[in-house]
């Protein structure tokens, strides 16, 4: 969160912002233009391509902010999704130069050097999905953030990886199972 | 026609579906007929939440990463290009020193406190170390703001809402000296426009500010305090 970041929800910036209030749209461009940024870079991998995706995904949360309902999801999820969808298309156009996740978000995500203030920031939520997916065999965290992140359908693994479709669709399903344990908290019966 | 699914033991079957669609991976006919059993089995639609909820983490694992310079400048410049509802029906004083703040991040000098020190002659709006604004001023009417950042380079951002100018203007800069630059070009559209870019002299040369029309009537004009 920006030093001048005043506080105000997401919900209630977005409400601003759809009625034209350039300060709650400001104050929201900041508090997450590193978040879409980041998740864009890592998937597109040049930063030219990011600032696109990132930007456009600005512009549609800006568009259609007076239609989010909050009770499918939070802005967060909402706003990383559209950034998520728009990097994948921006990839798709130009299928010639695959990203390799290894290369970027794979090593980032893994990483246990975060800023301060973005670990005093992260959910309890984020930190056990984290600590969850550090802990996936590596073939299923694979699978899973090439799903997750880059879109890619079991079909597309398999292919990738080389290997049986089956296999491919089993380590989607049992590392997303594990880390569902771990971040969801099923309320007791 | 749309296969139907139904029975526990269909439950288990599409699990590897359900995780598909939280993913959102999952396309076609297969997924609107998992869909069209989840709406009607409470199981598997708590399953598939649940599922959306963990696919949504992931996202947010995802590293922070600044920027590049100039990102906001060239936000607001595609915002106002798409015509997203942001365009102002008047002059706002708010929405000018919001993009000035804008301006001073930018420019990555931190953030300034505007100080009003209007002058005499009443253009001349309010100064910082770092940050210098002047009113727009069109036939006595103010019409904008600019904004001068001092660094390296040195920044001009500028709001205009003259209610009914259209069309591309450009802006020039007469520096101590009257030395005359052309700083850039820009649309208004519906009588406003905002835009930003930097100076190739620096912030303590610009005298004033000018926007002038393909036609080189000059429509507004801003003295910068010295």
């Amino acid at each position: 969160m920006d030093s001048d970041d005043d506080g105000v929800s997401d919900e209630a910036l977005l409400s601003g912002m759809a009625v034209g209030d350039d300060r709650a749209g400001l104050t929201f461009v900041r508090r997450y233009q590193r978040r879409l940024f980041g998740l864009a870079v890592g998937i597109v991998g040049d930063v030219g391509d990011a600032e696109d995706v990132a930007q456009e995904a600005f512009i549609r949360i800006f568009r259609h902010a007076q239609v989010f309902d909050a009770r499918r999801g939070s802005v967060s999820s909402w706003a990383l999704t559209i950034t998520r969808n728009l990097a994948i298309d921006a990839i798709r156009v130009r299928r010639g130069v695959p990203t390799d996740p290894d290369d970027r978000v794979f090593l980032e995500l893994m990483s246990t050097e975060r800023q301060p203030d973005a670990v005093a920031l992260a959910s309890e939520d984020v930190a056990r999905a984290r600590s969850a997916l550090a802990d996936l065999p590596v073939d299923q965290r694979r699978a899973v953030l090439l799903a997750a992140l880059y879109g890619r359908t079991a079909a597309e693994i398999a292919e990738a990886e080389t290997i049986p479709l089956g296999t491919a669709k089993s380590r989607i399903r049992m590392g997303m199972a594990k880390l569902r344990v771990a971040v969801v908290i099923e309320e007791a019966l | 026609m749309n296969k139907h699914i139904e029975g526990p033991g269909q439950c288990e079957e599409i699990q590897e579906d359900l995780t598909a669609i939280a993913l959102g991976i999952l396309s076609g006919r297969r997924r609107s007929e998992v869909l069209g059993h989840v709406e009607n089995c409470p199981r598997c639609s708590s399953e598939l939440e649940h599922l959306s909820i963990v696919a949504d983490t992931v996202l947010q694992l995802a590293p922070e990463v600044d920027p590049p310079i100039g990102f906001e400048l060239r936000l607001a410049q595609r915002l106002q290009a798409s015509g997203t509802p942001r365009r102002p029906k008047r002059f706002r004083r708010a929405s000018s020193l919001a993009i000035a703040a804008a301006v001073t991040v930018v420019v990555g000098f931190g953030a300034a406190t505007l100080v009003g020190t209007r002058s005499s002659n009443n253009e001349i709006r309010s100064t910082t170390a770092n940050l210098t604004s002047a009113t727009l001023s069109s036939h006595g009417q103010d019409v904008g703001e600019v904004f001068v950042s001092a660094g390296k380079p040195a920044w001009m951002f500028m709001t205009i809402d003259s209610r009914s100018w259209s069309g591309v203007v450009t802006c020039e800069v007469i520096l101590a000296g009257g030395k005359i630059e052309t700083i850039g070009q820009f649309a208004l559209s519906g009588g406003y426009g905002a835009w930003g870019a930097p100076l190739t002299s620096s912030a303590g040369q610009v005298r004033s500010a000018r926007l002038i029309t393909a036609k080189g009537v000059v429509l507004a004009s801003a003295r910068l305090p010295v």
